[in-house]
């Protein structure tokens, strides 16, 4: 099953994890996401979600000065992010619970 | 090295935001603000081109929309700048074009225009003779244009004589009917475009050739000075918590470099730059010293601004 597919719909959980865990900036979010092992996380689809979530008042942003390179926006969860990621995360639970049940031992006997 | 990893990061930003041109302009700034900022980011971790690492800038533009909870654009594929006759400006001009013909008044208006041909015809011949006249002394330095009786080689006789044989001339082609059309409609447009200059030039002397218009204007590369929301900034006053001015305070960017207000040329707003020791302008310390011209055409200091602090304390983020 293609993974992208499934990352479409759970990126947003995905990205206020992250960011819930530490502040960071747009590619530490990237690199962050990759490292736990979402590696087929596209870096425009974080932005964009980095910005949509900034536009839609789930994530504040503070700009740090960067002794080389670019100055780097770091995003932080606020109240409204939290309460997203808390939901969120309620529905993904009782979703994978649903999803497991449904596969019962299926997945096993493949791998 | 370096300069080829900006140039990178410019040349893919640009290719990516050309893909956002249906967007208004404040929601693609929205969403794109940190773009050049986050590819580069993204060219400092790793080599190569970042054409090879991120894909087509098209589909990253595309990729971009989704997961920014965006539609894709118009008729045209994702990520795909939509063409002049799909753009969201010309269907709205067909829409309205409608509308106004569709209505009982714009209706007779279209129904009149065919009515006005032989007025434009004369007025034609006029426009070609002055426009010849015009071109032999250039018409924004003053005193190359005679009006209303246009003058060829300073005789405003011949240019009389030349405009009667002009009229004659363009009511005969007017009324020959379509010969070469194409042509036909060149000349007129052009002649058209002429006579609005024209009237601008009669109507408003001073400002002539000072026609600012923003949704013309475009963006290319930096640009210079200092602007707040597209206003230039000539001037920039400091507070202190309690609202009394600040003299003499030196401004610098992130990069220590001095930050250096725009300075047009405009008579009413002129800047004194103060010198340093060596005799050069020192162009970041602030508020300058401005002078506006009075109504009686006198310099007067410009007046400080007000500005009232907010109500403190004041707290840092």
């Amino acid at each position: 099953m293609d993974t992208t597919q499934l990352l479409k719909g759970v990126l947003d959980l995905a990205v206020l994890a992250v960011v819930a865990e530490r502040d960071g900036y747009g590619y530490d979010v990237v690199r962050r996401l990759r490292a736990a092992g979402l590696e087929e996380v596209g870096d425009a689809s974080v932005y964009g979600t980095l910005r949509r979530l900034y536009a839609g008042g789930h994530l504040t942003s503070y700009v740090v000065p960067s002794e080389e390179g670019p100055h780097r926006k770091y995003y932080a969860v606020n109240e409204a992010g939290r309460a997203q990621l808390a939901a969120s995360t309620g529905t993904w639970r009782s979703f994978t619970d649903a999803m497991d049940k449904l596969l019962g031992t299926h997945g096993e006997e493949a791998a | 090295m370096n300069d080829t990893i900006e140039g990178d990061v410019a040349r893919y930003a640009t290719a990516v935001r050309d893909a956002f041109a249906d967007l208004p302009a404040p929601e693609r700034e929205l969403l794109l603000e940190d773009l050049e900022d986050h590819l580069a980011e993204v060219a400092a971790e790793g080599e190569g081109p970042l054409e090879a690492r991120l894909g087509a800038p098209e589909a990253y533009a595309a990729e971009l929309r989704a997961s920014a909870g965006l539609p894709a654009p118009g008729a045209g594929g994702p990520g795909r700048a939509p063409s002049l006759r799909e753009s969201r400006v010309a269907r709205r001009l067909r829409r309205s074009w409608r509308a106004a013909v569709a209505h009982p008044a714009g209706g007779a208006i279209v129904g009149f225009l065919p009515e006005l041909r032989p007025a434009w015809r004369v007025l034609r011949g006029y426009l070609a003779v002055q426009a010849v006249a015009v071109a032999g002394s250039p018409l924004f330095s003053g005193g190359g244009l005679s009006f209303p009786v246009p003058a060829l080689f300073e005789s405003q006789l011949l240019g009389l004589l030349a405009t009667a044989v002009a009229v004659v001339l363009s009511v005969r082609r007017g009324r020959g009917g379509a010969g070469r059309r194409a042509l036909t409609i060149l000349g007129n447009t052009a002649l058209g475009l002429f006579g609005l200059a024209l009237a601008l030039q009669l109507g408003s002397d001073e400002a002539a050739g000072d026609y600012y218009r923003p949704d013309q204007v475009v963006y290319a590369g930096p640009v210079s000075g200092l602007r707040s929301d597209g206003q230039e900034i000539s001037n920039i006053f400091a507070f202190d918590t309690d609202g009394r001015p600040l003299r003499d305070v030196y401004l610098v960017d992130q990069d220590g470099d001095p930050v250096v207000a725009t300075h047009y040329d405009n008579e009413y707003l002129e800047p004194r730059l103060p010198l340093d020791g060596d005799g050069n302008e020192v162009p970041n310390r602030y508020p300058q010293t401005q002078y506006e011209l009075d109504p009686a055409g006198q310099r007067q200091p410009g007046p400080t601004p007000d500005f009232r602090p907010p109500p403190g304390p004041v707290r840092s983020p």
